[in-house]
């Protein structure tokens, strides 16, 4: 497989740089051969004139490349003070960037498979800059930010390009490229295909050139409220309470809606879903499928009952080195007479699900072979192959294209339509309008206000989820 | 401990530091508490029986520490019993008649020559990307082969004064016990302060915990594997030399390769390495190792029949594991 073509790209200095492109376009692998992953077949790399070869991670930082991949290349049984050491970071320079990312807190003595998700990213940006490169390289960052935090991040970039040192930024959220970037370079099947200047294209032109044709706008969804508060209730919770992370949530989940959930980072939501997908269970509290209590000793119970999790991260969801058929059908072989042979109309489910999602088969052979987006829908197909009443979906188009993005919401959508119930979180507030018929927003393991999603715009739901916003009722 | 800026949470955090090293800690208190039962079985315990656990465990510590440091960079080897048995064969052969200072320098170079040897495995290992219980377990023989064409049938000696360093006397038997705990004790710190403190032991742990994360933040996992392997060799051919100075000759046999090596295994899982690399310590694999060493004569103490006590000794690895499981599962729970 060709995974990168030809690519010519520059990025002058005190400039941040955007490298856009959809799924498969050839992103990552393109970081990783300037971050000395991988080997380029040919072609060369200048950094401030000269020419590099990067053999190695080591040789492309000494050459003045520093990347902060998606995954943060920090070890989880060492502690941040040994992380630092163990790659020669200049401790006090880390301190001190954390510090400007208000993050002047964190503990050294922690170990790092302690610390959550967010806290590793700025901490391996901190340590990143702590190297002064020429070129900082950052490969999804705010993925997993919050806004407040991702604001963090932009302004230290642009302190950095202000130092007259440039960023070469990879993002799916096209609101920050139009925000924060100088020019851009668009990425398609390994080619690039333009250099822009993204204020003078806008968000509709850096789409078109990243998928190569006119896209329409996703409409916000046109929801009846009245209808879908009349449909039975299919999923509910009252007064769950684990811990000190969920205090008492109580939501109703009609059917042929779509709930949304809105959080900043670390509200309980990851708890939450925990024990909607039968993953823990709670202290206290009820969880009821159509009216009947769920106690859910695993994810086994609450599959059996109908409760199904996409989760954000693909990997935990499949079994990477199988076929996208046996991914699909996986849930199936629990039925007995699979122990004996095929379950009679496994065939037929599994191309009914492929078809639906239009998942690119090319890479049938390993699910790991395929992009992002592709494994999500093999997640979401699995279920639609399988059958399910509630869908749980956890931030489910975390590092997900733009067309791929749409695809799976539209499928929710269709989904709901079709009679499911669905709940989702996503971190990403500017997609509740364009997918949910209500959202709620969860604070503090409450839930502290609930909007008509039609209705809802990022700043209203952000407001309210820093639980400073008045309560409004739909 | 470095601190770097004020706002740190003031004094010793313990729940941390039991959470860190409680297991390390809770492998010591077992061993103690062993060795405080046994003295009560026993008509007489005084300074020759703990004369006798300090050196007669020593190899089976050395053999753990060696795995130790192998498992927590991500690797594990078999071979380990059978460089035991090979620097014992060797230095056997080559210390006869010498002197003291001949001794030690023909003990230098055994344990250059093994930690070379395995370091060569390691290499083989990343090169060849064959994993690495397949290429030790063919080490487990080669080596133990090569030992015994040294060594075809025991014999062999060693110099008196090389005797007393591990064992307190000439004669390899006393009361004297501190020789025995020093030679035990300072090979284990400084394997400790390796591992935790310099570059190249955070290293060991970072390619052990998550490859991937230390190859991208520039930590060079193949030599750390290499390393890994060197360093478990030098240990090995240190057990080896242990043994030497223990019985006063060599011997070369596989059994005493296997076993060593399978003991080694037992005494890094007791001791709370975890086989995926990345967790534990080799003070407690050391601790580990001598418990297993104890439980031989405290339950031929307690008159069990060595058929039974074979039996308590997996029963023990299972329990330890078990509670361990529990106690995880518990702080899960909780947190």
């Amino acid at each position: 497989m060709v995974a990168l073509r030809s690519v010519d790209l520059s990025v002058k200095p005190g400039e941040i740089h955007a490298l856009l492109g959809a799924n498969g376009a050839g992103k990552s692998t393109l970081v990783k051969i300037l971050s000395g992953v991988y080997r380029p077949n040919a072609g060369t790399i200048r950094v401030n004139g000269s020419d590099v070869t990067l053999g190695n991670p080591a040789s492309a930082r000494n050459a003045g490349l520093a990347t902060v991949f998606q995954d943060p290349a920090l070890v989880p049984d060492l502690t941040v003070g040994e992380n630092l050491r163990l790659t020669g970071a200049d401790e006090e320079g880390v301190a001190r960037w954390l510090d400007h990312m208000s993050l002047g807190d964190v503990d050294f003595d922690a170990l790092v498979g302690d610390l959550p998700l967010p806290m590793l990213r700025l901490l391996d940006l901190a340590r990143a800059l702590s190297w002064r490169p020429s070129l900082l390289m950052l490969d999804e960052i705010t993925a997993a930010l919050t806004a407040d935090q991702a604001e963090q991040v932009f302004s230290v970039m642009e302190e950095w390009r202000d130092e007259g040192r440039s960023v070469l930024f990879i993002t799916h959220r096209l609101g920050e490229v139009m925000r924060i970037c100088d020019r851009a370079t668009v990425l398609r099947d390994g080619v690039n295909v333009a250099e822009v200047a993204p204020s003078d294209v806008g968000e509709s032109g850096l789409v078109e050139a990243m998928l190569g044709e006119v896209v329409k706008s996703v409409p916000t969804v046109s929801s009846d409220l009245t209808a879908i508060s009349a449909a039975p209730v299919v999923f509910s919770t009252s007064d769950l309470r684990s811990g000190n992370q969920v205090n008492g949530v109580s939501l109703d989940l009609h059917a042929g809606e779509v709930l949304g959930i809105a959080a900043l980072e670390g509200q309980g939501q990851d708890r939450l879903f925990a024990l909607l997908s039968g993953d823990r269970r709670p202290d206290s509290g009820q969880i009821s499928v159509n009216g009947e209590p769920m106690v859910a000793r695993s994810p086994f119970d609450a599959v059996r009952k109908g409760v199904v999790l996409v989760p954000s991260d693909r990997l935990q969801a499949l079994l990477p080195q199988r076929p996208i058929r046996e991914n699909l059908a996986a849930p199936l072989y629990n039925r007995v007479s699979r122990w004996f042979g095929l379950v009679a109309d496994e065939k037929e489910r599994v191309q009914s699900a492929v078809t639906r999602l239009s998942i690119d088969t090319r890479a049938a052979k390993q699910v790991n072979r395929l992009s992002g987006g592709n494994q999500q829908k093999v997640v979401v197909g699995r279920w639609l192959a399988t059958g399910f009443r509630v869908l749980l979906c956890f931030d489910p188009t975390r590092g997900i294209d733009v067309g791929t993005k749409q695809q799976i919401y539209e499928l929710l959508r269709e989904l709901a339509d079709d009679g499911a119930a669905i709940l989702l979180y996503t971190s990403e507030l500017a997609e509740i309008p364009l997918v949910c018929d209500r959202v709620l927003v969860l604070y503090g393991g409450e839930i502290v206000a609930e909007q008509e999603a039609a209705k809802a715009t990022e700043e209203s739901l952000l407001t309210a989820a820093h639980g400073i916003g008045e309560e409004e009722v739909a | 401990m470095t601190t770097v800026r004020g706002n740190v949470r003031q004094g010793f955090d313990w729940q941390r530091a039991l959470k860190r090293h409680g297991w390390t800690a809770g492998a010591w208190l077992l061993l103690i508490a062993l060795i405080v039962f046994y003295a009560t079985l026993i008509p007489r315990f005084g300074a020759f029986q703990i004369a006798s656990i300090a050196k007669n465990s020593m190899p089976l510590i050395f053999v753990s520490i060696a795995q130790a440091i192998i498992v927590i960079a991500g690797g594990i080897d078999l071979g380990v019993g059978a460089l035991l048995i090979f620097s014992n064969a060797m230095a056997a052969r080559m210390m006869d008649g010498q002197s003291l200072g001949m001794s030690l320098v023909i003990a230098a170079l055994v344990i250059v020559a093994c930690a070379a040897l395995n370091g060569l495995v390691g290499w083989i290992i990343t090169v060849s990307r064959v994993p690495d219980i397949v290429v030790t377990l063919a080490t487990l023989f080669i080596i133990s082969g090569f030992a015994l064409i040294i060594l075809p049938s025991p014999g062999g000696g060693t110099n008196e004064g090389f005797r007393a360093i591990f064992t307190g006397s000439t004669t390899g038997t006393g009361t004297n016990f501190w020789p025995s705990l020093a030679a035990m004790a300072i090979p284990m710190g400084l394997a400790a302060y390796f591992m935790r403190r310099t570059r190249v032991g955070l290293s060991l742990y970072a390619t052990g915990s998550n490859p991937m994360a230390a190859y991208l933040s520039a930590v060079d996992t193949a030599r750390a594997k290499i390393v890994s392997y060197a360093i478990g060799g030098g240990f090995a051919a240190l057990a080896g030399l242990a043994a030497l100075a223990i019985t006063g000759s060599g011997e070369s046999r596989f059994a005493t390769a296997s076993n060593f090596t399978l003991r080694s295994v037992a005494a890094i899982v007791l001791g709370g390495v975890a086989l995926t690399g990345g967790i534990g310590s080799v003070v407690g694999a050391a601790a580990a190792g001598i418990v297993l060493f104890t439980l031989s004569p405290l339950l031929s103490a307690m008159g069990v029949d060595p058929n039974t006590a074979q039996v308590i000794q997996g029963v023990l690895i299972v329990l330890v594991m078990m509670v361990a499981g529990i106690i995880h599962l518990r702080r899960e729970r909780a947190g």
